[in-house]
């Protein structure tokens, strides 16, 4: 029998201080942990959202601002950018590819996203992949539709299905265009970012539908697609955020059978059909993509050299033909970062002192029931026990209850991940990975399991010093 | 066995000496009962005869070994390997069972270990048979037993491995007088075995006579009023 198993046995005699100990220590370890986690992992998902783009053009908005709403639909562009500068800037030197974007309208709670084929060829997310199809192919004229890959899983679209875009970013929207049903024909794959959350379609589906509902609409006044008024501002923020994710699915029931009137029939049957023989692709001619748009949200550019970029740059923040802004990516991405930096840290902050709270609490209990143990500390004295086996035995028990603390902690992790992760993913977008721990995580833990042992130096002195007093008299 | 001689001792912050012998010796195999009211300074003795404590002055004797020449952790090496103790009650941890608690004796000694004819397991069941502890008891957890039952376990402890020297420090002040006297009938059975010196302390005059020797530390004691 050695000192570890002594110090179990030991400790599994007071289990029930011991185990309210643990459990605290697991606990906070489970926060830490958890907290770490989603930090990095939101951190990741963001920096995964972009890549390889090298200029966002806007209209002149703040950094970040136009970073959050063009890539991470997070907040909307008050203003729109005249298609004839894009037109323009896009013939520039140095440009390699450009991709027009425009936002503001919604599926059912999912942003819509209205663009061009070069947003197939082109944009690129996590370490410079491309987009791929799961189902499907991309878009090739004004009545096709591609969706992200959530957006299909959730609302349980199939390809060939017809489905129907309504103006503005709420849910519940008044006025939807059932004169512009528009046929499912690409289904993305996964790719962890906003892009799974979306709706795409072609820049003039989205000129079409405003066009014609442009009449019955108070909201739609002479330009469709300068949605982002104050009014399409209030809805976003009231109608997007909370109410249509919580009915979220009442409402697709419901809508469905509304707009589903002229073709009742025809799209129950067409349901039914796909159920069964889901992923064929639907047949079609190519027509124009992009029609005759006057405004975009924003669009995107890669050049052919960074020089490019930067003088590119500088000509779009002096453009004459309206206030544009040009940021690059990466460099606002730091921004935000750096923004963040405090309140990352303040959470840092917090969850190491709730776990050097536990670990405090556990030095406690050591040290309150250490009085108790004088006797058996003066037994094992008798039997030749010296001092520091008595160090030892007490700073084991420290370093077996932050062990398994830390052990049952990880357990709970784990479990919370597994709870948190479709939420995390359906409300904010950040993906959280099921993985083992990482060598950051299991330095976290190291640094946990010093502090216990460091913690367990305070009793094991105080026993120490009784063991080198009390010797083998029993004072108790 | 043992030999005391002109060891005066006196603890931290008290300016006169808790212990003052000129002259004790003890020869092995003897069974000496030393008695020593409260205050006598026995605690004092049984602390420095351990090696638990420095001697200051004069010197002790063990076995041919000169208790102040060894450094701390040889006396508790000492300790481990030639010498038993058992208290006055409450002798064994309550999350072990009566054999692990036996089996404790061998913890830190080689020594004592080596000397043991069968695994240490056995060793320690054998004898607890021998001391009265059966096998329904050695399965029972130490909490259930006796107080008469646990100072049997504790002497198994204290005789397993063969120290030389037994220290018994009021072993029997918990038992009642029938259990006192086959207590130490059993301790002397088992010292017998392989002549081990039981030095029995205990303020309880009644028990003297049971002894080869009686000793009183009052009398042996210059610094006790």
């Amino acid at each position: 029998m050695n000192l570890a198993s002594l110090a179990f046995k030991s400790s599994w005699n007071r289990k029930s201080s011991v185990f309210l100990t643990l459990f605290t220590i697991a606990i906070s370890v489970m926060l830490l942990l958890s907290i770490e986690r989603v930090r990095q992992e939101a951190k990741s998902s963001f920096a995964n959202t972009i890549s390889g783009t090298d200029l966002i053009v806007g209209a002149r908005t703040g950094d970040i601002q136009l970073l959050l709403s063009s890539v991470f639909r997070i907040g909307h562009a008050n203003n729109a950018v005249q298609w004839q500068s894009y037109e323009y800037i896009k013939q520039q030197r140095g440009v390699a590819w450009s991709i027009p974007i425009s936002l503001g309208d919604s599926h059912k709670g999912h942003a819509v996203l209205g663009t061009d084929s070069s947003y197939f060829t082109h944009f690129r997310y996590g370490k410079k992949q491309m987009l791929a199809f799961a189902h499907g192919r991309a878009f090739v004229n004004g009545g096709e539709v591609v969706l992200g890959s959530d957006v299909a899983k959730k609302l349980n679209y199939h390809l060939g299905e017809q489905i129907v875009i309504s103006h503005g970013m709420g849910n519940t929207s008044f006025h939807h265009h059932d004169d512009n049903p528009m046929t499912i024909v690409g289904i993305l794959k996964p790719t962890g970012t906003p892009i799974d959350r979306t709706v795409h379609v072609p820049l003039i589906a989205i000129d079409e539908m405003h066009g014609s509902g442009h009449n019955k609409s108070p909201r739609i006044v002479d330009n469709p697609l300068n949605k982002p008024s104050n009014e399409a501002a209030y809805s976003h923020d009231h109608h997007s955020q909370s109410e249509h994710e919580h009915s979220e699915h009442e409402h697709s029931e419901h809508q469905h059978n509304e707009h589903g009137h002229g073709e009742h029939e025809h799209s129950k049957h067409g349901h039914g059909e796909h159920q069964h023989k889901n992923h064929q692709p639907v047949e079609s001619k190519p027509g124009d993509l992009i029609g005759e748009p006057k405004q975009i949200t924003a669009f995107l550019m890669g050049f052919d050299s960074p020089l490019y970029t930067l003088q590119v740059r500088r000509n779009i923040n002096q453009y004459q033909g309206e206030p544009l802004l040009a940021i690059m990516p990466s460099v606002t991405l730091r921004e935000l970062w750096s923004m963040l930096d405090i309140v990352e840290k303040i959470l840092l902050l917090f969850s190491i002192v709730v776990v050097l709270i536990s670990l405090l609490g556990m030095l406690t209990t050591l040290l309150a029931t250490l009085n108790q143990r004088r006797r058996e500390l003066a037994i094992l004295r008798s039997v030749g026990a010296r001092p520091w086996h008595i160090f030892s035995l007490l700073t084991g028990e420290a370093v077996i209850i932050t062990l398994f603390g830390c052990l049952l902690g990880t357990a709970l992790f784990f479990m919370a991940i597994l709870l948190a992760q479709p939420v995390l993913q359906a409300q904010f977008g950040i993906s959280l990975s099921l993985s083992m721990l990482s060598s950051y995580e299991v330095k976290l833990l190291g640094a946990i399991m010093l502090a216990g042992t460091v913690m367990g130096i305070f009793p094991a002195l105080r026993a120490y010093y009784y063991s080198l007093s009390d010797g083998m008299s029993i004072k108790v | 066995m043992i030999e005391i001689n002109n060891l005066v001792f006196s603890w931290p912050k008290h300016p006169a000496p808790t212990l003052d012998i000129s002259k004790l010796t003890i020869s092995q195999g003897e069974r000496i009962f030393l008695h020593g009211p409260s205050g006598s300074g026995k605690s004092t003795l049984i602390g420095l005869l351990a090696g638990i404590n420095a001697i200051q002055a004069g010197d002790i004797k063990i076995l041919d070994t000169q208790m102040r020449q060894l450094s701390a952790a040889k006396r508790d090496q000492f300790r481990a390997d030639h010498i038993g103790t058992i208290f006055q009650n409450f002798n064994l941890l309550p999350f072990l069972d009566p054999i692990e608690n036996v089996m404790l004796g061998c913890q830190y000694s080689k020594a004592r270990k080596s000397k043991l004819t069968q695994s240490l397991q056995q060793s320690a069941i054998s004898l607890l048979e021998n001391l009265g502890i059966g096998h329904t008891l050695q399965a029972k957890s130490v909490s259930e037993l006796s107080i008469g039952q646990q100072q049997r376990v504790a002497a198994a402890r204290a005789f397993i491995g063969q120290p030389e020297l037994i220290i018994a420090d009021e072993p029997t002040s918990a038992l009642d007088a029938d259990s006192r006297e086959a207590f130490i009938e059993t301790l002397f059975n088992q010292a017998e075995k392989y002549q081990a010196t039981i030095l029995f302390v205990s303020h309880d005059h009644s028990l003297a006579q049971l002894f080869d020797r009686k000793v009183s530390l009052n009398e042996i004691n210059g610094a006790a009023q």
